[in-house]
């Protein structure tokens, strides 16, 4: 009875009861007089095996509440609606890109909004049409004038956007374009007296015979060949209408040209239609860009971005072609913004040829963040109010404007607009650092080894091994071991038996196993080579007196080394 | 003597246009940064010789000194700005292009705000004397140019080509990622390059400063010229500099003669233009061989 007691309530043994039932091993074959089967034996008390398995598998990491989680809202049911959906002619895009699914706990039909851009670009556009009417007084002219400039410098960074982004042709000519356009239908306004309405059209005529010319090299240079190149271009522009006389050298510009705007309206009325008109120049911009980038020229260019060109290639994709062309049309782009811009100021002055203005126009696009329209957009915004908003504190805005692209450049990899990619990057980084450096080494396979693994059973297996050997080491014992001395062969206790399973189904590679000196006298461990045809090699020189003390050297060394795996 | 001058003047422009070349060419095959800064510190270190003429002496080694100082203290600060924190980061080229102009930007705007928009002179650093050469008249300008240019670019290509360092920047030229292997630090390199280019860019600056004058833009067209060269000559490449340096400075003088002035920069495009649609890389480049960022 008090054997049972205690048994149920091991915390009641007491000092004087030294072997608590749980850690002897009664032999069963004792009773029937096997030779040398001792009654009882000392042994580890038991341990249940899944100890292991539950430790090793729950997870260390630390539950901290942030993560990889997407909030969306989600919109209630939709009915059969959600597929009617709306398409807008001529492509066969939704004007939202709606998900419709499941709740996977109410079983409920909810909406996503998966790409919320086109909303924000409706708001963004709804608060430039509104703008004019919520400009404080006081600011009214200069606030004006910067939204008038920022229309048209938003245009024609959506141009240079596409050649930089799309294409891919790192031009720095963009504003070249524009000045020669600017410059010949100036010119052609005032001396041959076109109207207004045709100097956009002269303009992007002019436009493509640039475009034409400056592209020429560019079938041949690539990247910063290009870009250097374009730059001297620019500066050949500049010189040039600098010296010469037509071009008005003495007038620092060619001015008198047509204009759209009604000299007999009011100043309010002008500007108010100068605000208006560069606001439609750029939604004019915003739709040239979204055709050339998101339908069939855009798409051949995002099969083929830098450094996997010859994968395009390859495929049949002939991305040459598509640049040449995207260029070309956006160099029409820019001659007909060159023409709206001598429309604009009644002509244009030197100051767009000047590297300046190619520095600051760089740095709208690269502000807002290279290869997406609300970048170049946001980016002249954000340069335009500080260029011309801020003006009276003279060369420090350039200096900030300056600062600003640096910074950017610095620690951005891809503008504003790219922050929150770049963002979750470093979160992904940081976290797959954290992971490895948790990894329990030893047994298991690192990541990068497990991927180039062929024989992913081997993962698992290694895997289990490991939890397997944690819980055999926490079996060994002085117990155990002088168990084994007593009889190496025959019955054993659990433990033990545990053990000497795993020994026994080892690989025969490098496996122990004795051999006779000589019979009944002298035995020696080798180790098998695991190949056929080579001998086993000879481990230590002791020699044992019998098979039994044999088969315990052995097992002491698979203990040993089990203990130091 | 009409072709005796203008083989003066293609010699002359050739050796400023040749160092200011080289010294892109340099940076841009050793470290991989196209360094649109160059005409920034081009005027930082006429700002710097015309301080050391303003304050120190009007000795033309000084003046030259002070400018090749401040233009290697140009360099650095563009090497530690637009080049140490990115080198090592995706899309390098690009940003360090897109940082080179940035700091041109600041830089110009920041020499506008301190010194104001009036050109500077510099004192005559080779004196005034005049010699005639078999009819031709030789200025002290055009000989010391002459001169100077070619002793400092030659001590600079055997300074590289004797040195430890210049074993370094070389192997940084030949292969960056195995010069980074065998121990060559890249920063390290990387200032040391930046520091000579902008000495190179310096000298160039105090030796032009008798035609261009020294303002806050005013390195602007010197580096669209050098980096014209160094482009046609095949950037990374200083023989190929060399070639087109001589190559472009003969068309500036015989345009200038011939058609005048302000079709010089046409005809150098034309020219530009032409050689690289036959060679892409340049006089000198291998396609497969260049730099590949």
């Amino acid at each position: 009875m008090v054997d049972v007691e205690q048994r149920l309530r091991p915390g009641t043994a007491t000092a004087d009861v030294p072997d608590t039932p749980a850690s002897t091993w009664r032999n069963p074959l004792h009773p029937w007089g096997a030779e040398g089967a001792e009654e009882e034996i000392p042994s580890n008390p038991h341990r249940d095996p899944r100890e292991v398995w539950v430790r090793t598998r729950e997870s260390k990491a630390p539950l901290l509440p942030v993560g990889r989680l997407r909030y969306y809202h989600k919109w209630p049911g939709h009915g059969g609606r959600l597929w009617q959906r709306m398409r807008y002619w001529p492509t066969r895009r939704r004007v939202l890109h709606i998900r419709g699914e499941y709740n996977p706990k109410t079983l409920r039909r909810e909406k996503t909004i998966v790409d919320k851009r086109p909303i924000w670009w409706v708001l963004g556009l709804v608060a430039l049409l509104l703008a004019p009417a919520v400009m404080p007084a006081d600011f009214q002219n200069t606030l004006m004038t910067a939204g008038a400039t920022f229309g048209i410098y938003a245009a024609i960074n959506l141009c240079w956007m596409l050649i930089i982004g799309t294409a891919g042709i790192y031009s720095l000519a963009s504003y070249a374009v524009v000045g020669a356009a600017a410059f010949g239908t100036a010119w052609l306004s005032i001396h041959m007296g076109l109207p207004w309405w045709t100097l956009p059209l002269v303009g992007s005529a002019i436009g493509l015979v640039f475009g034409l010319i400056i592209a020429i090299p560019a079938i041949r240079l690539d990247g910063f060949y290009y870009a250097l190149l374009t730059i001297g271009l620019n500066e050949l522009c500049r010189v040039y209408t600098l010296q010469s006389k037509q071009f008005g050298s003495s007038t620092g510009g060619l001015y008198g040209a047509d204009t759209y705007i009604p000299q007999s309206w009011s100043q309010e009325s002008q500007s108010l239609l100068a605000y208006y008109a560069c606001f439609a120049l750029m939604v004019a911009a915003l739709i040239l860009y979204r055709f050339v980038d998101g339908r069939r020229l855009g798409r051949i260019l995002k099969m083929a971005p830098e450094k996997r060109e010859a994968f395009a290639e390859a495929t049949g994709v002939n991305f040459r072609r598509a640049r040449i062309w995207v260029f070309i049309i956006s160099s029409i782009g820019l001659g007909f913004i060159g023409g709206f811009y001598t429309a604009h100021y009644r002509g244009v002055s030197f100051s767009i040829f000047s590297f300046d203005t190619v520095l600051l126009g760089l740095a709208m696009l690269v502000i807002g963040g290279i290869g997406r329209a609300e970048g170049a957009v946001v980016g002249t915004a954000i340069v335009i109010f500080l260029d011309k908003v801020l003006i009276a504190t003279g060369p420090i805005r350039l200096i900030l404007i300056g600062l600003i692209m640096l910074g950017v450049v610095l620690f951005l990899k891809g503008g504003l607009f790219g922050i929150k990619a770049q963002f979750g990057a470093w979160r992904d980084k940081k976290k797959s650092e954290r992971r490895s450096r948790r990894a329990e080494k030893g047994g298991e396979m690192l990541p990068e080894e497990a991927t180039e693994t062929k024989d992913k059973d081997l993962i698992y297996w290694r895997r289990y091994d490991k939890m397997q050997r944690d819980y055999l080491k926490s079996l060994i014992s002085p117990e155990i071991i002088e168990e084994h001395r007593k009889s190496p062969l025959g019955q054993h206790s659990e433990p033990l038996e545990r053990l000497l399973l795993y020994f026994r189904r080892a690989p025969l590679a490098d496996k122990y196993a004795i051999t006779v000196v000589k019979p009944f006298q002298a035995y020696r461990i080798v180790a098998l080579s695991g190949q056929r045809g080579v001998a086993p090699r000879i481990v230590e020189d002791k020699v044992y007196p019998t098979q039994d003390e044999a088969y315990h050297g052995v097992f002491l060394r698979r203990v040993q080394d089990l203990l130091e795996t | 003597m009409d072709l005796g001058f203008i083989i003066t003047n293609a010699v002359v422009l050739a050796c400023i246009y040749g160092t200011l070349a080289i010294g892109l060419s340099i940076t841009w095959s050793s470290v991989g940064l196209i360094n649109l800064a160059y005409g920034f510190i081009f005027a930082l270190s006429g700002y710097g010789a015309w301080l050391g003429a303003q304050h120190i002496s009007t000795n033309g080694v000084v003046v030259v000194a002070c400018g090749v100082l401040t233009g290697a203290l140009g360099g650095l600060l563009v090497c530690a700005l637009a080049f140490i924190p990115i080198h090592d980061k995706p899309n390098f080229t690009v940003r360090g292009l897109i940082a080179t102009l940035a700091i041109s930007l600041i830089g110009g705007q920041a020499l506008l705000a301190i010194f104001g928009p009036r050109a500077k002179n510099l004192p005559e650093i080779f004196g005034s004397w005049k010699i005639s050469l078999a009819g031709v008249v030789l200025t002290a300008d055009k000989v010391g140019n002459v001169v100077v240019s070619i002793a400092v670019v030659t001590a600079v290509l055997m300074w590289m080509r004797s040195s430890r360092r210049g074993l370094e920047i070389r192997a940084m030229m030949m292969n960056p990622h195995a010069a980074a292997i065998v121990g060559i630090g890249v920063r390290r390199t990387g200032f040391y390059v930046m520091a000579i280019t902008g000495g190179l860019a310096g000298l160039a600056a105090v030796l032009l400063s008798q035609t261009y004058y020294i303002s806050p833009f005013g390195g602007l067209a010197p580096m669209i010229k050098g980096v014209s060269i160094a482009l046609c000559g095949g950037l990374g490449s200083v023989r190929g500099a060399v070639i087109a340096a001589v190559l472009l400075g003969l068309n500036e003088a015989l345009t200038a003669r011939l058609m005048g002035g302000q079709y010089v920069l046409i005809t150098q495009f034309l020219l530009i233009i032409l050689i690289l649609l036959m060679r892409p890389r340049g006089i000198a480049g291998i396609l497969d061989r260049a730099r590949e960022a």
